[in-house]
């Protein structure tokens, strides 16, 4: 079955970027810019992880976790921040969030797959 | 008296039992109290600004432990906004040596302060907008250079792995620029845990074995201290802190040297971190320069070597976090010895324990 990850974030280079490396691994990427959209797209394609921007305009990345936790509808897709600012406490914040890990920008491509393969095989 | 009154810092002079002797005019603005109401009174009693008065009452019942005591305050000034004031209370002793009282300097250094919470800001945003595009130069060299995007040439190949290993050098030094204005912040000290000594120096050198035997310097790591020992504290930043002073002295010890990591117990069951190179030394006018932001010696070789001068400071921010001290002992063209101690837990994993949360680093 073919797993898919939607990324929500609002640079486009780390949205091509991170396409490549995971659609490489066998991954169907789909991708929002901004955190209303990633809502929408949650909902209608029902990914097997997010993985989520915290500084976006609009809705910053809390309050889409926030709202994608609230959701029943969503609220049992695993999320990943993915950040390249570093948050005080942001790991526990993340967690006390409903998130189910905090990755930093920049990665090496393989411990992004091996980190979204965790989060989906868990969540399968 | 002139003098003292129109001496811009606050000045507050007390007696042998506490009580207020002096009192300038500077000092009477930030406390919040007129001199006639203050003199003869115990700081405890006199009514003004109670979260200065308190810390010098603190500070004073200090100095029978300390000569001396500093700390800063966010004092509500009545007429401006905010103040960031640095209360620094010495000791005083007659002529004969005997002691006679406190004196407490009031500093307002809220512009200072300002400027530093602004630098913060503004590298914190800094290094967000260079960790983005190089998330895009990271992602695309390391898929070039495993061959994910087509087979290369030798040629093509050792220039993937050079924008690669580039690319790895660039973060490593937005790290140090963030963890400046990380370390600054209110909620710093709250990412601890706790962890073995083995784990601490489990691949603590490793970075920097290449670039020593590039230089025929001997790099060695020995653990004197029980493995099994625990250490709380930011697992991360510990690492950092000690990693950068192992790069301090691999860069300042010239070829074929040597450069020494030892951890070890001190006294008290302190976990003791210490690194002894045969380096170039440094002058000890320089020995506390060192440690603050972005110094560099002036001399051919650090320029010769690079940096930005944050490497100590930020190991030195970590480090005092965590409640030790780093210490230098060097002599110019003999080497230097960095070291600091750290208050260790006494049990071992099997006893400790489970750790709260980790960290993904």
């Amino acid at each position: 079955m073919e797993r898919t990850v939607l990324i929500i974030e609002d640079e486009k280079l780390i949205i091509v970027s991170t396409q490549m490396v995971l659609e490489a691994a066998g991954f169907r990427v789909e991708s929002a810019t901004n955190g209303e959209d990633g809502i929408a797209k949650a909902k209608s394609l029902c990914p097997d992880l997010v993985l989520l921007d915290i500084m976006m305009p609009g809705i910053d990345g809390w309050e889409t976790l926030t709202r994608l936790k609230r959701d029943a509808a969503t609220s049992n897709i695993p999320v990943v921040i993915f950040t390249a600012r570093e948050h005080a406490r942001g790991h526990q914040k993340s967690a006390e969030m409903g998130a189910a890990d905090y990755f930093r920008k920049p990665f090496e491509p393989d411990e992004l797959i091996e980190l979204v393969e965790k989060h989906v095989a868990q969540s399968a | 008296m002139t003098s003292i009154s129109s001496i811009v810092d606050g000045i507050v002079v007390t007696d042998r039992e506490g009580n207020v002797a002096l009192l300038n005019a500077a000092a009477e603005d930030l406390l919040g109290v007129k001199s006639f109401a203050a003199i003869g009174k115990s700081l405890r009693d006199i009514c003004g600004r109670r979260e200065l008065l308190d810390v010098l009452v603190h500070d004073r019942q200090r100095m029978a432990d300390v000569p001396q005591a500093r700390q800063t305050v966010e004092v509500q000034h009545a007429e401006q906004d905010l103040l960031y004031v640095k209360c620094t209370t010495t000791r005083v002793s007659d002529y004969r040596g005997q002691p006679a009282g406190t004196l407490a300097l009031l500093e307002d250094v809220t512009a200072d302060f300002k400027t530093d919470q602004l630098k913060n800001q503004y590298l914190s945003i800094v290094a967000h907008e260079l960790r983005t595009p190089l998330t895009g130069i990271k992602t695309f060299s390391t898929m070039f250079a495993k061959g994910s995007l087509g087979a290369l040439n030798a040629r093509q190949q050792a220039v993937a792995d050079s924008i690669r290993e580039q690319s790895g050098r660039l973060e490593h030094q937005i790290d140090k620029l963030i963890h400046l204005g990380h370390l600054d912040s209110d909620e710093y000290g709250q990412d601890r845990e706790a962890f073995t000594v083995a784990d601490l120096c489990a691949g603590l050198i490793a970075p920097f074995e290449q670039p020593a035997r590039d230089r025929r310097i001997a790099l060695t790591l020995s653990c004197d201290a029980d493995p099994q020992a625990l250490v709380l504290a930011d697992r991360a930043d510990l690492r950092r802190a000690c990693q950068a002073i192992v790069e301090n002295a691999v860069k300042f010890t010239r070829d074929g040297g040597e450069v020494r990591v030892q951890v070890g117990n001190g006294q008290d069951g302190r976990l003791r971190f210490s690194v002894r190179d045969t380096g170039i030394g440094i002058d000890s006018r320089y020995h506390r320069r060192i440690f603050e932001k972005f110094f560099q010696v002036e001399d051919p070789l650090t320029r010769h070597h690079g940096g930005a001068g944050l490497g100590l400071f930020v190991a030195k921010g970590i480090i005092e976090a965590h409640g030790g001290r780093i210490e230098v002992a060097s002599r110019l063209g003999e080497g230097s010895e960095f070291s600091f101690a750290l208050p260790a837990e006494r049990q071992s994993v099997g006893a400790a324990s489970s750790t709260t949360h980790s960290r993904k680093d």
